[in-house]
């Protein structure tokens, strides 16, 4: 009945957008999309919201999201840092790790990434084994070693012991880009050799545009797993005034003390911004792909 | 093959060793030995905990260090999980700070494994001045006559109770000789008149049995470490049957709810859920400023008889042996233990302080609820018999054991007799490697 | 295709050095010590012994948590992989149109992921499951007054843990929505040419082209799986439990190593794992000729 009713409802529409249900259909894709959002937004908002309530109430009124009272005193008070560090030392620090991070991981991985995909040579099947099991044993095991190696090479609380690794590849993203480049067909390769490039030329000038959607798709990953990373901090870094977010924000709790929940909750509401802009700006790179992909 | 793979990680190892101490990244000058006050030293001084004793300790660092313009201090400061992460690879390259904040749990790990510099001397040649410190409690931190860790303070166990919720129910504790029946009925009647649990979980259970124990003249571990030192499993199937009845009669709560507590802000107390809270007297202060229920501090449960008691070393400062500075880390410990200005910053958050003096002079400084934590630590320390050593080495293993099977047995998987053999068993076996 | 071979090993090389260099000096001394740290009793603090075999014999003849942590990480995997990338790949379809709102929808949608392992996250999920939480406010408000208790049983608890995975199927969503924008129009031009309709432009079309893509996240996931560490760590504080239901691999190893000084064993555990791990993604890898397809064959 509902379909029958709704039916001629739409047809004048179609008279005049001149595209015969389409509305419909966009408003029920709005609704199920939006509506699921939502849902899956509920435990952030839930984070908001905590930012704004005293800290002895947060766990009492778990199941509220209305904080009552409404305070915004947490953000000046996690905002004044631990110790006499302001959050902002925290967050200039995570920003500076992560950056160079990024760069590196994304540059370094293109590059072998191709190798891997494009070239054939003596050893390959090994080097990409290698670089597989490198990710499959835990780190728990090989963290004791690899911190006396940096010990030994003199990096210990610097940044060089987390930053510096990224700029030889990262496995999730050499795999990554060679399922891409594989995905490319080979014709273009050829195509620019006939045109006189060589191997680097055809990286940069044809390969590289095409999996621009896989660099963003990296970057944003990278950017976002160094924000959180909190193990290597905790082993490599030292003096506070070194700490980046991720460990800054433990900072504020304590099982034996009564813990400022609400300037933990405002700070991650704060570091979230960085993460979420990245994510906004890179993501329509990936949006993007859908034009030079079709070059084919 | 296996002779390439074992001659190169015996090198890493050995190289990690083997004094990196050197090359430190703290800048500590190397060739600088102790002793001429008056050279350049850096101290790497490192703790766990919240917020407040980083924002505290950095103010007595900061005085410190007026007093001694020479000394250069590098603060290094975690939470309690991330602190033992970093502590273990640091031990392991030889990169340890000169000061370590260390506990009960972790101090024969790292004593008894030659990390860790026996502090005697220091306090017998009054670079550490231990005149106004009891004996017993000095010696807390000794592992033998071996004193791996200083002691910073004392707590002591304690039931706080939710008077509004006891009085609504009709019980009166007395806390000075009430028994364990007592307290199950108190629990119980606290149920059946609020729909409120009676007390909380007593959680975990490594801490809560070895005191069941002492109030029956019994130990948990042997005096040497090598296996359990109660013979009578019965007494094993007392305690945790008494949970088990109070689990029936929804006084107390199953493990699960407990682990849903996610800070001393949800804790039941705090939240009103429980009349009765099992904990460490230091607990007090969060838990009064967290709710306005009024709260007393009572001394657990037939404590008298068998001076079941004692003060527990709520923490301690330790040296490591790679220190380059030891006698300026005990210069520090000194300062942190006897200055009264830096106590009067420091209070309670480590414990109520060692030195008498100190405590004396602290009391006029003391709010109402800090009082009363030090008032309850003086009178109970006048029944008080000596701490049981500190956790010999697996005692970790030992904790999890018994508190997995503390679990088993309060979700009904097992009995409390079942339970009672398979902890003795697990934890014979583990203890008999230190034979 | 093979071009003077010679030049393609030297350029080969050239390309992939970072790797060969960054493993060498970061990666494969620490994997040989660990293996050696395998047949010995190493505590962290003093010199590691010799056993021989003891700690592999201990973990499959002694151990009983060693198979629970198996049986609980194997659920996990074999439960939360599947689901995680149906789910991801659902909603990166959902996603890849073009309309303004689009960018702001998968931003929403990466949300959850990015808050990732904080200790916010562990908070909120124990809130949503526990006994006075949302999830058993939602079943009261709807009439039903019976609570459910998901921490009491190690199955239960270990669903949360899953559900949690599948809520943070950000990642694995942006990988399918760059792959998704990497198939030309064309070919869905011309499949509404010849009238196909959209389940039969998804089974010919979609997945065919979007297979590398789908083998990436099905390999990395799977590994990642494996070695979930974090959620387990701050959602059960540590411990693994109820009764070990959430005592995942990474955390027993953790355990192990960190609290119990028993660094031998660890090494073990994680060696036992990397080969269950390395044989799995094998499998993935040989099986993957005969559904992956790639547009161009190996260069």
């Amino acid at each position: 009945m509902k379909a029958l009713q709704e039916t001629p409802q739409a047809e004048p529409r179609q008279l005049r957008i001149d595209k015969p249900k389409f509305n419909w259909k966009k408003w029920l894709y709005h609704l199920v999309t939006g509506a699921f959002a939502l849902l899956m937004l509920y435990p952030i908002l839930w984070l908001l919201m905590s930012s704004f309530k005293e800290s002895s109430q947060v766990f009492v009124t778990a199941h509220s999201l209305i904080p009552d009272p409404f305070i915004i005193s947490n953000y000046a008070q996690g905002w004044e840092g631990i110790a006499g560090q302001s959050f902002g030392t925290f967050i200039k620090n995570s920003l500076i790790i992560v950056g160079f991070s990024t760069i590196g991981a994304v540059i370094s991985s293109s590059l072998i990434a191709y190798g891997f995909a494009r070239i054939s040579f003596k050893g390959k099947a090994f080097w990409f084994a290698c670089m597989m099991v490198s990710m499959m044993l835990p780190h728990e095991v090989v963290m004791i070693p690899q911190y006396i190696i940096f010990a030994k090479i003199g990096w210990l609380n610097s940044f060089l012991p987390i930053i510096v690794p990224q700029f030889f590849g990262h496995a999730f993203f050499i795999f990554l880009m060679v399922q891409f480049i594989r995905n490319i067909p080979i014709e273009l390769d050829e195509a620019a050799r006939i045109d006189g490039c060589g191997r680097f030329g055809i990286f940069y000038k044809v390969i590289l545009p095409l999996i621009v959607p896989a660099m963003a798709t990296a970057a944003i990953f990278s950017f976002y797993w160094k924000w959180e990373d909190l193990i290597n901090p905790v082993l490599y870094l030292n003096s506070p005034e070194k700490y980046p977010v991720s460990l800054a924000l433990k900072l504020f709790l304590d099982s034996e003390t009564a813990s400022n929940w609400g300037a933990m909750f405002a700070m991650s509401v704060v570091s979230l911004l960085p993460v979420v802009l990245i994510f906004f700006l890179f993501q329509r790179y990936i949006v993007e792909g859908i034009s030079t992909s079709g070059l084919k | 093959m296996k002779k390439v793979v074992l001659s190169l990680s015996s090198l890493m190892l050995a190289a990690g060793l083997a004094g990196c101490g050197n090359d430190s990244s703290s800048g500590t000058s190397g060739e600088t030995k102790e002793g001429s006050s008056n050279e350049e030293i850096t101290l790497r001084v490192a703790w766990w905990g919240g917020q407040p004793r980083h924002d505290y300790t950095m103010k007595v660092i900061e005085m410190y260090e007026k007093e001694h313009p020479n000394v250069n201090i590098e603060a290094e400061f975690a939470n309690w999980d991330d602190y033992w992460k970093k502590l273990a690879p640091m031990a392991a390259a030889n990169q340890l700070p000169d000061i370590i904040q260390m506990d009960t749990a972790y101090l024969s790990q790292y004593g008894e494994k030659g990390q860790l510099e026996d502090l005697t001397p220091y306090t017998k040649d009054g670079t550490i001045n231990v005149e106004n410190i009891d004996e017993t409690t000095l010696k807390g931190g000794n592992i033998g006559d071996k004193m791996y860790g200083f002691n910073m303070g004392s707590n002591v166990l304690s039931v706080i109770t939710n008077d509004d919720m006891l009085k609504q129910a009709g019980v009166e504790l007395n806390s000075e000789n009430w028994t364990w029946d007592d307290f199950e009925k108190a629990a119980i009647d606290v149920q059946k008149a609020t729909g409120k649990y009676g007390t909380n979980p007593m959680n975990p259970p490594d801490v809560f049995f070895p005191y069941y124990l002492r109030t029956q003249g019994e130990r948990f571990y042997k005096e040497d470490g090598t296996g359990l030192a109660y013979k009578d499993d019965q007494l094993f199937v007392d305690f945790f049957e008494r949970q088990v009845r109070l689990i029936k009669a929804e006084a107390f709560p199953t493990p699960d709810v407990s682990a849903q507590v996610k800070g001393l802000e949800d804790d039941f107390i705090v939240k009103g859920n429980a009349a009765m809270t099992w904990n460490y007297s230091n607990q007090y202060l969060g838990f009064a400023q967290l709710t306005d229920a009024p709260l007393t501090l009572n001394l657990p449960p037939e404590q008298a008889e068998n001076k079941a008691l004692f003060l527990r070393p709520s923490m301690f400062f330790s040296v490591p042996k790679s220190s380059q500075h030891k006698e300026e880390a005990a210069k520090f410990i000194d300062f942190f233990t006897n200055d009264v200005e830096a106590n009067k910053l420091i209070k309670g958050d480590r414990g109520v302080p060692v030195s008498s003096e100190i405590i004396d002079a602290l009391k006029p400084e003391l709010t109402e609820d800090e009082l009363k934590i030090f008032e309850y630590v003086e009178s109970a320390s006048e029944t008080a018999s000596p701490a049981d050593p500190p956790d010999p080495l697996g005692s970790a293993e030992v904790m999890k054991a018994l508190k997995d099977i503390s679990d088993q047995i309060l979700f009904e998987k097992i009995s409390p007799e079942e339970g009672a053999k398979k902890f003795r068993k697990q934890a014979d076996e583990i203890l008999s490697r230190n034979a | 295709m093979k071009l003077r071979p010679a030049g393609e090993n030297l350029a080969g090389y050239a390309f992939i050095s970072p790797f060969i260099i960054g493993f060498l000096a970061f990666t494969i001394i620490p994997m040989i010590v660990s293996l050696y740290l395998s047949f010995t009793s190493y505590d962290l603090f003093s010199a590691p012994q010799w056993v021989g075999l003891a700690n592999y014999v201990e973990m499959f003849t002694g151990d009983e948590k060693y198979w629970t942590t198996i049986k609980v990480t194997f659920t996990y995997v074999l439960a939360g992989v599947p689901l995680r990338l149906t789910f991801a790949l659902i909603v990166a379809m959902l996603l890849n149109r073009a309309s303004r709102m689009v960018g702001v929808y998968r931003t929403l949608f990466y949300l959850p992921s990015i808050i990732g392992g904080s200790v916010a996250v562990a908070i909120m999920w124990r809130n949503i499951f526990g006994n006075e939480g949302t999830i058993n406010q939602i079943l009261f408000f709807m009439g039903i007054d019976q609570k459910i208790y998901w921490y009491q049983e190690p199955t239960s608890a270990l669903w949360t843990l899953i559900l949690l995975s599948v809520w943070q199927f950000g990642s694995s969503m942006l990988i399918f929505l760059a792959g998704l924008k990497n198939i030309s129009p064309e070919y869905y031009e011309a499949a509404s040419v010849d009238g196909a309709n959209p389940f039969q432009k998804f089974f010919k079309i979609t997945l065919p082209l979007l297979s590398p893509i789908i083998f990436f996240n099905l390999v990395m996931q799977t590994i990642s799986a494996f070695m979930t560490f974090t959620p387990a760590y701050i959602i059960s504080k540590g411990e693994g439990g109820p009764l070990d239901g959430t005592l995942l691999y990474s955390l027993y190893l953790f355990q192990k190593a960190f609290n119990f000084f028993q660094m031998g064993y660890a090494s073990a555990m994680a060696w036992v794992m990397l080969l269950i791990v390395g044989l799995l993604t094998l499998i993935l890898f040989k099986t993957s000729k005969y559904w992956v397809h790639y547009e161009s064959k190996e260069g």
